[in-house]
């Protein structure tokens, strides 16, 4: 009975019901963000079989460590992000139910083509949260930009279908591992998957939607689109990334090179900008980058741990900015100084998640960015290493600028008020950074075998 | 070959998407180069003479050659996302519209 | 310059990706598709040893005659339930963007339709709902099924609108179809979890191939997404056609 199919089918039923009643449905949004996760404790791992046919002919889903692990960060994301926002973002309400169930969606799914289509849904309940920024021109730009991007996703599925004859994911893994073809027959559906989930996932060349919705995001938008959305995806890329797409020769060069692009472009630009919200999203596309880069170098427990901190970090950053700004009207930095003389606890916190994407000891940014860096040396990529800590450095630069700007007050008082839920969701994620910098032992027992999909194919197909 | 006239239509439908500025334009545009990737998808399935998949009165035999329905299923699930897509897209143009009274992207002056 | 920039962009992408499929010798050439190492052959057999025959095939692994159906509704009914839920959250997008909260109206147009359009149309109307009523319950025998289907019915809707400019159908009735229609779908998903073991499980008796009444629950499923997708693009049809009412 419990079966973790229930945490995509209850957001589900819960929002085609929801439309029936305009009351119910954010009381509806939040007891089902709350019952997920609860959920979430105690269904099985395993694969789950819909419909009663066995794989590959029907769909399957795939539940272990790896997407436990992201479940409960991005259900309990979602739960923060909406309880903060509820009151007034009523309208949205539905839609948020259909993001949740999409979300899970994607992280659970064992099917290609499913895979696609909870692309698409997530990605439509993302247009329709970038549209309470009132920019409908940046939110038409995203809906473009990311039709592409699925496009491109399946046209490179249907070429794969093509030359193998299947759909799921894992039966296409060990089709690809086990027939002996040219690999230059596979470059191109893998490029143009990789370039569609690339889109979504911040990479170059397609992030120009990221500058439009991002930097007129406000506190439903802002943390839902940067921090949620973005652990979401950038997951499910890791684990095809680590499972599906086999990097050689030249593409792995092409690849690599267009991830420290991205990086060095995304450092850049937040260092030559003067607006506070801009800083924050080419902040989010180099980390985005970053992380990319860690999975397809095979580093999957590290990439997971940059993924976790990123979106604690940026759920803070993006909030109280967010927050700000919409009290002050404008995100200029020089308009915002002097905003934490008056907040010091949120200045605090802040601080701590601004310390700790920099990568600063004492916090959790120092702990994963030491491990990763040193992994990456010791596999030989010297040349990603000097180019991530170079990156780290202009990133601590305008970050103390930043914080420097926003602790001493200029010649004009500002006057922002933060309520106590906004206060109390600080406090936790602080002392989480604070706590994981501190004291990291605990994780140790996990590694890279978190990601457990090669094991059941080799279970499945051989054992 | 159709494959060939499949893969014209995405590049048109991609040209359109780089140079229009009319955002009606832009949409349609969209629309053609979902429509290149339907047919693509659906001479994936193509067997020479091979019949519609379906067991009628006439092809009552599961054992005749026929082409392959699997492609089929997943352009008609693509077909309707398109549909979904496109709408929500015409309802932004007409925000666009009520917001800056023009449909050119050159003339609005948002970044 | 851009626009031949774009040009050359776009014809060299398209050459580049046919020199590719071209050269890639485990793509299936175009009519050569090798069924037998496709997934596809279980679908068309039904998972049986014997060949399925119209008419006296008694419960097969998976009922309709129409094996596109088949793997629609029944092996891969998960992706239609995405694809429900696209187009639900597609029409919610729409009416969020375009409509209000005050009274509406029905936008001003220039074209004024005369008194045999209004007229004929509404003779017009009976036989489109037919036809897509018919199309809606013969998916799981004849191509068409629930989403045709239920295009023709919300068709019917457009040409009452676009032929009668005072003409507004009941939304709010339109929003419990689309609701419930949803809701059932999932709760029948659910249900086959609770009777019978897996998520979306055909628990009826799938009868004899070519009847029109077999296949379990396919033709259940096909007319609550008929009834589903009528409601939802007429509510669209409306929030495109009306404007909020002049103080």
């Amino acid at each position: 009975m419990m079966s973790a199919i229930l945490l995509i089918a209850i957001p589900l039923l819960a929002a085609f019901l929801s439309i029936l009643s305009k009351k119910i449905a954010p009381v509806l949004l939040l007891l089902v963000g709350a019952a997920n996760i609860i959920l979430l404790w105690f269904v099985p791992s395993g694969i789950v079989i819909i419909g009663d046919f066995e794989m590959p002919f029907g769909i399957s889903l795939f539940l272990d460590s790896y997407a436990r692990i992201a479940l409960y960060l991005v259900n309990g994301l979602f739960f923060i992000v909406t309880i903060l926002n509820v009151v007034e973002y009523k309208k949205l309400s539905s839609i948020l139910l259909v993001a949740l169930a999409a979300l899970n969606g994607l992280l659970l799914t064992g099917d290609l083509f499913n895979l696609f289509v909870f692309l698409e849904v997530a990605g439509i309940a993302a247009y329709l949260i970038s549209t309470t920024n009132k920019k409908p021109l940046a939110t038409f730009n995203y809906l473009v930009i990311g039709t592409v991007g699925s496009i491109l996703y399946l046209f490179g599925l249907m070429i794969l279908y093509g030359m193998f004859g299947t759909l799921n994911m894992m039966d296409m893994i060990h089709e690809i591992q086990t027939a002996s073809i040219a690999y230059s027959s596979l470059i191109l559906p893998f490029f143009l998957m990789f370039m569609g989930l690339g889109i979504e996932a911040k990479l170059l060349p397609f992030n120009a939607w990221v500058k439009g919705i991002l930097k007129h995001s406000n506190t439903l938008s802002g943390p839902m689109i940067a921090s949620v959305y973005a652990a979401a995806i950038s997951l499910m890329f890791g684990r095809l990334i680590n499972n599906l797409f086999m990097f050689e020769g030249k593409l792995l060069l092409v690849v690599t090179v267009l991830l420290a692009l991205g990086v060095v472009l995304g450092e850049a630009m937040a260092f030559s900008s003067k607006k506070a919200r801009e800083i924050l999203l080419f902040s989010s596309i180099s980390q985005a980058c970053i992380t990319v880069l860690l999975f397809v170098n095979g580093i999957i427990i590290w990439a997971v741990y940059v993924v976790i901190a990123n979106a604690l970090s940026k759920l803070v950053l993006y909030l109280i900015i967010n927050r700000a700004t919409k009290e002050t009207k404008s995100d200029d930095v020089n308009d915002l100084q002097g905003l934490f003389a008056k907040n010091i606890f949120v200045g605090i916190a802040f601080t701590v998640a601004a310390l700790s994407v920099m990568g600063l000891p004492l916090f959790a940014g120092f702990v994963i960015k030491f491990n990763y860096l040193t992994q990456l040396a010791v596999a030989g990529q010297m040349a990603i290493v000097a180019l991530i800590l170079v990156a780290s450095l202009v990133e601590g630069i305008y970050f103390v600028k930043l914080l420097i700007k926003l602790w001493y007050s200029g010649e004009k008082e500002i006057n922002v008020k933060f309520d106590l839920p906004y206060k109390a969701v600080f406090a936790v994620v602080t002392l989480m950074i604070i706590l994981f910098g501190l004291y990291s032992a605990p994780l140790d027992s996990l590694d890279n075998g978190i990601d457990t999909m090669q094991d059941e194919i080799g279970v499945i197909y051989n054992g | 070959m159709i494959q060939y006239a499949a893969i014209l239509l995405m590049m048109i439908g991609l040209y359109g998407l780089l140079t229009n500025r009319n955002v009606i334009k832009i949409v349609i545009s969209l629309n053609v180069l979902e429509i290149g990737l339907n047919i693509f998808i659906i001479s994936i399935g193509f067997v020479y003479d091979g019949i519609a998949p379906i067991l009628t009165s006439v092809n009552n035999s599961s054992a005749l050659l026929f082409v392959d329905p699997l492609p089929q299923a997943l352009v008609l699930t693509a077909i309707v996302i398109g549909v979904g897509t496109t709408a929500l897209g015409l309802a932004i143009v007409k925000s666009i519209y009520q917001k800056y009274k023009t449909l050119e992207i050159d003339e609005v002056e948002e970044i | 310059m851009k626009k031949l920039l774009a040009f050359v962009l776009t014809i060299g992408l398209g050459l580049l990706i046919i020199f590719a499929l071209d050269a890639n010798t485990t793509f299936d050439d175009f009519g050569f598709a090798n069924l037998a190492e496709r997934v596809s052959t279980r679908y068309i057999t039904k998972g049986s040893n014997v060949d399925i025959i119209f008419g006296q095939t008694l419960e097969p692994e998976s009922g309709p005659a129409n094996i596109v159906t088949s793997i629609v509704v029944d092996y891969r009914s998960f992706d239609t339930l995405g694809e429900v839920t696209v187009l639900f959250i597609s029409a919610l997008g729409v009416a969020l963007l375009l409509g209000s909260a005050g009274a509406q109206k029905r936008m001003e147009l220039n074209f004024k339709p005369n008194f045999m359009l209004r007229v004929g149309s509404r003779a017009l109307f009976g036989i489109i709902i037919m036809t897509g009523v018919y199309v809606t319950l013969h998916g799981h025998l004849t191509p068409g099924g629930g989403f045709p289907g239920g295009a023709m019915i919300a068709s019917a809707m457009l040409l009452l609108y676009l032929a009668d400019d005072e003409f507004r159908a009941r939304i709010k009735g339109f929003k419990i179809l689309e609701s419930i229609a949803g809701s059932l779908y999932v709760i029948i998903g659910l249900l086959g979890l609770v009777v019978a073991t897996y998520f979306l499980q055909n628990f009826l008796p799938n009868g004899t191939v070519g009847d029109l009444l077999s296949s379990g629950i396919v033709p259940i499923i096909y007319i609550l997404i008929g009834l589903k997708v009528g409601s939802e693009i007429s509510g669209m049809i409306d929030n495109f056609l009306t404007e909020e009412e002049a103080q």
